[in-house]
């Protein structure tokens, strides 16, 4: 037996090895993408939501707003975004609440956006919520930073709305949404296009995208 | 001159160290430039997702604030891609004392990095060693403290080697 037989089957074995690595080690990283899902825009709870159903993008944002990669993405990705493909008709933005249970106010926030989005002022809970989420997430007082941006009726509304069964069930189903596109992380962006579903995990940043979704709507 | 066995311990060490550490560094090479967004077809969202993911690893870079922004773009634009070219030299075994001398920079590099953050309480919620998140802990140094010595220890059982003769070649007075 040569030399070179030997080494050709240590090289079989080592690539017999990196396989079973790759496969058995750790079976989320090797997830398969998600299958091509028929997008229904019926389903969709329009006050979460920005920019046209008509529009040729579609981008569902799983989100919790105690994340600090979700503020990450909400600041540097997706203010630009809303200003040159949501208001210019490209791209329909909808917020989908994924709070995560290591969050421990993670879900009375995304309860109160939810509230306060069935009065129409989701644009300014989230807002307050992502950029002073350094300060509710040390003192828990989610209350205070949405009773900051809405006036003192509104905010009375949003607080009978807050334990409504209505608004957790809500959450609920965003939640087991997120689940049939395997998420696990947030935040995890879900861009429909064509029938074609491209899940995009962590942040991703307004520079990467936009060729991105150039490059998609300029396909045939 | 006395020979050695063809499969004696040091050599089994180094067959085996070897190929844990070349399947280590191709997963990990891998996992930073198909995850946490893997999207393989069509071409222009296979070069999305590399393109996000690297930005990602670039992102986790910086927070070891070892490098400026530049600099931390560059290592994640070219490491993941040398991990899975020294992982392939390490399976294949050609020219191994050379790749294993790397392998060993490379992981003591990485452990001097991680302990210096760990040390200075850096807030590193993801240490970009593979797939999946993982906050830096004091497991996380152990556990490339394990690399680091197997890697030592088979470019030390290399160097011991290469100064014997082959088992099976010509005498040298053949």
């Amino acid at each position: 037996m040569s030399w070179q037989r030997i080494r050709a089957g240590v090289i079989g074995i080592g690539l017999l090895t990196a396989g079973a690595y790759l496969s058995l080690g750790d079976g989320s990283a090797l997830a398969s993408p998600v299958p091509p899902q028929t997008f229904n825009l019926q389903d969709v709870d329009l006050h979460q939501t920005r920019g046209s159903k008509t529009a040729p993008i579609v981008m569902e944002t799983f989100s919790d707003f105690q994340c600090p990669s979700c503020k990450v993405l909400y600041v540097s990705t997706f203010q630009k975004l809303n200003d040159n493909y949501v208001s210019t008709g490209k791209v329909f933005s909808i917020h989908r609440d994924f709070p995560l249970p290591m969050h421990a106010y993670s879900r009375i926030a995304a309860r109160y956006a939810r509230a306060a989005a069935q009065l129409g002022k989701f644009e300014q809970v989230e807002q307050v919520l992502f950029q002073n989420q350094e300060k509710w997430e040390k003192s828990g007082d989610v209350d205070g930073t949405v009773a900051s941006v809405l006036t003192p009726a509104l905010m009375t509304k949003v607080r009978a709305l807050v334990n409504n069964p209505s608004v957790d069930a809500a959450i609920e189903k965003d939640i087991a949404l997120g689940k049939t596109y395997n998420v696990n992380q947030t935040p995890t962006t879900v861009i429909h296009y064509k029938g074609q579903t491209y899940p995009v995990i962590g942040v991703v940043g307004y520079d990467v995208l936009r060729p991105f979704l150039d490059q998609l709507l300029s396909s045939k | 001159m006395m020979q050695s066995s063809p499969l004696n311990l040091r050599r089994a060490i180094i067959l085996i160290g070897r190929l844990f550490l070349g399947a280590t560094f191709i997963y990990a090479g891998y996992s930073k430039i198909l995850h946490p967004t893997f999207l393989l077809h069509p071409w222009i969202a296979l070069k999305f997702a590399v393109t996000a993911n690297l930005a990602n690893f670039a992102s986790e870079v910086e927070t070891f604030q070892v490098l400026s922004a530049s600099g931390s773009a560059f290592v994640a634009h070219t490491l993941p891609f040398f991990e899975v070219v020294l992982g392939f030299l390490l399976l294949i075994g050609w020219r191994v004392r050379i790749w294993l001398v790397a392998a060993s920079l490379l992981l003591v590099g990485f452990l001097s990095v991680l302990t210096r953050a760990f040390l200075l309480h850096l807030d590193i919620k993801n240490c970009g060693c593979f797939a999946t998140p993982e906050p830096l802990t004091g497991m996380t140094l152990v556990r490339d403290g394990l690399f680091v010595a197997v890697a030592l220890l088979c470019t030390y059982c290399a160097v011991i080697e290469a100064r014997k003769p082959h088992p099976w070649s010509a005498p040298s007075n053949f």
